[in-house]
């Protein structure tokens, strides 16, 4: 009875709290990205001979971000279901855009106008552990152009 | 090569437009449904299979695995005890028409427990402590009869049969979520079986109350420990949902409807329990 | 909607590079799945119940790429990369990226 009183409050806890870090991140994020579009973003290897310029350098930004309770709770439900995980889906989304959002911000810092050959990367941090609540790591990279 | 620029991509392309709490809904009812219809099939099949089970099968295996729990103590007054426990329980087998091969073996427990139960191999273990709160030899037929009741309807290897075939099943799915997910998966499984013993309770009950009405005449009495019970129990108590027997009310609701539908023939006289069934004769001997 | 993994569009000019586009998808399959899979783990062989996931879960990853690009009015992804990842235990990740562009 008293881990059912447990379960029910955490999971109160995790959707109140996650849902309400969610959209701050999401509104956080929009507004970060209309702010740096003037930095141009592509992940083509090959930089176009009228931009290039011989200072280049490689940037990169990562972000770990954890699964509420809720999310675990309604993901490992899903899990004996089968289908789309949208619980997870937000949180991939939020930590892709944040990385993304990172490395441009470190290529702003060193004056860069545009990022060639991004390249992004999850991985997931707490595989093995049962009772762990996930989290995952999401780095994107890319090669910055700052013109002289 | 072509103009660069970096246009706006919509939102919620990427996310599901479900609602979060929509999800959460129709998923927990929906797994805890399955598995309360999972282990409900699966409880039924093994009981249905477990029947098969032959009752000298089931005596044998218990004489080598309980048998030396229940050695019968060597207390003279100790096993008249028993033997009294025994005669009654003859006396109301005799009206049970048991199948053929089935008998019932009485043990008696100096323990203060207030209990008695019906186990694997029809051995039924008396307490003490229910016979001190017993008022009449009536009060404790009813409870010997339905703990005979539980045997004539095979419920002891029944349940255990079910217990171990969901048991089983269950902790196939341990390995798919963690820890919260299998408690609650847990906790669903084990309604349909709550239920299950409820039902066998109240089947127990209903034989028993035949047996008494053969063999006395009337069922004067038989709600006594139940009333007992009802007493004793603090107010708070769990709700029938997640109990293993019904309600107190409920059983002694059910007994006056049966002494009611069955008039005795004549004033109804209960039989009193020799002395020597208390534990306060014991002290009195021992001094 | 031309979708490709190399870095230009033999024939055609790119005329406009409209920026990244990617999509996401996490799926999970049913319990019995699982439990094939577990057992398929003692013997060894193809896990046919995950091989059918990946796939579907690159399709989805793909068209929803795709309704990006379309959505900011290219005509083809260029350079497409694929990431994958297990995000939980039973629920694969897929993520595939590109570049938006007009091409004539």
């Amino acid at each position: 009875m008293f881990e059912l009183i447990l379960t029910l409050v955490l999971l109160v806890i995790g959707f109140v709290f996650g849902q309400i870090a969610e959209k701050r991140h999401f509104r956080s994020i929009i507004q970060r990205e209309a702010e740096t579009r003037d930095l141009l973003c592509f992940n083509e290897r090959r930089i176009p001979q009228d931009m290039f310029s011989p200072h280049v350098t490689l940037v990169c930004g990562s972000v770990v971000v954890s699964v509420d309770f809720f999310k675990h709770f309604v993901a490992t439900l899903r899990n004996l279901v089968g289908g789309r995980v949208s619980a997870y889906e937000s949180l991939l989304e939020r930590a892709r855009r944040e990385a993304v959002l990172r490395m441009k911000a470190q290529a702003l810092a060193q004056g860069a106008t545009s990022v060639w050959n991004v390249r992004v990367e999850t991985s997931s941090i707490h595989q093995g552990q049962r009772q762990g609540i996930g989290a995952v790591e999401v780095m994107a990279y890319g090669t910055a152009l700052v013109p002289r | 090569m072509g103009a660069y620029e970096n246009r706006t991509v919509p939102e919620g392309i990427n996310v599901s437009p479900v609602h979060p709490l929509k999800d959460f809904a129709v998923l927990l009812f929906g797994v805890s449904l399955s598995v309360i219809a999972f282990v409900i099939v699966l409880a039924l099949l093994a009981g249905y299979l477990v029947r098969y089970v032959p009752f000298s099968y089931e005596q044998s295996l218990v004489s080598r695995a309980v048998a030396p729990w229940l050695e019968p103590s060597t207390d003279p007054l100790d096993q008249q005890r028993q033997r009294y426990l025994q005669s009654l329980a003859d006396r109301l087998s005799s009206v049970m028409n048991l199948p053929d091969g089935m008998q019932v073996t009485v043990h008696y427990v100096q323990k203060d427990t207030v209990n008695a139960m019906a186990t694997l191999g029809g051995h039924v273990v008396v307490f003490q402590g229910l016979l001190d709160v017993m008022p009449n030899e009536n009060a404790l037929a009813m409870v010997l009869a339905h703990e005979m009741a539980h045997v004539r309807y095979r419920h002891p290897i029944v349940a255990t049969g079910r217990g171990f075939a969901v048991t089983l099943a269950l902790s196939a799915l341990a390995g798919i979520g963690d820890g919260v997910m299998e408690r609650w998966v847990g906790q669903m499984g084990i309604l349909p079986m709550l239920s299950f013993s409820r039902s066998q309770e109240t089947e127990a009950d209903a034989l028993a109350l035949e047996s008494l009405q053969q063999s006395y005449g009337h069922v004067e009495g038989a709600a006594a420990l139940f009333e007992y019970a009802a007493a004793e129990t603090p107010v708070l108590s769990l709700p029938t949902l997640l109990a293993t027997h019904p309600d107190h009310e409920d059983r002694i609701r059910r007994i006056q409807v049966f002494a009611q539908e069955h008039p005795p023939a004549m004033a109804p006289q209960l039989q009193p329990l020799p002395d020597y069934m208390k534990s306060k004769a014991k002290s009195n001997e021992s001094q | 909607m031309i979708v490709t993994n190399i870095e230009y569009i033999p024939g055609k000019k790119i005329t406009q590079h409209l920026g990244m586009v990617s999509g996401n998808t996490v799926r999970a399959k049913h319990v019995g799945r699982d439990l094939m899979a577990g057992l398929k783990n003692i013997v060894g062989g193809e896990l046919k119940g995950y091989t059918e996931l990946l796939t579907e879960s690159r399709e989805e990853a793909v068209r929803r790429m795709v309704a990006q690009a379309e959505a900011i009015g290219a005509n083809a992804v260029l350079n497409v990369r694929f990431s994958t990842s297990s995000v939980a235990a039973g629920a694969a990740e897929l993520f595939a990226y590109g570049t938006a562009v007009v091409a004539e």
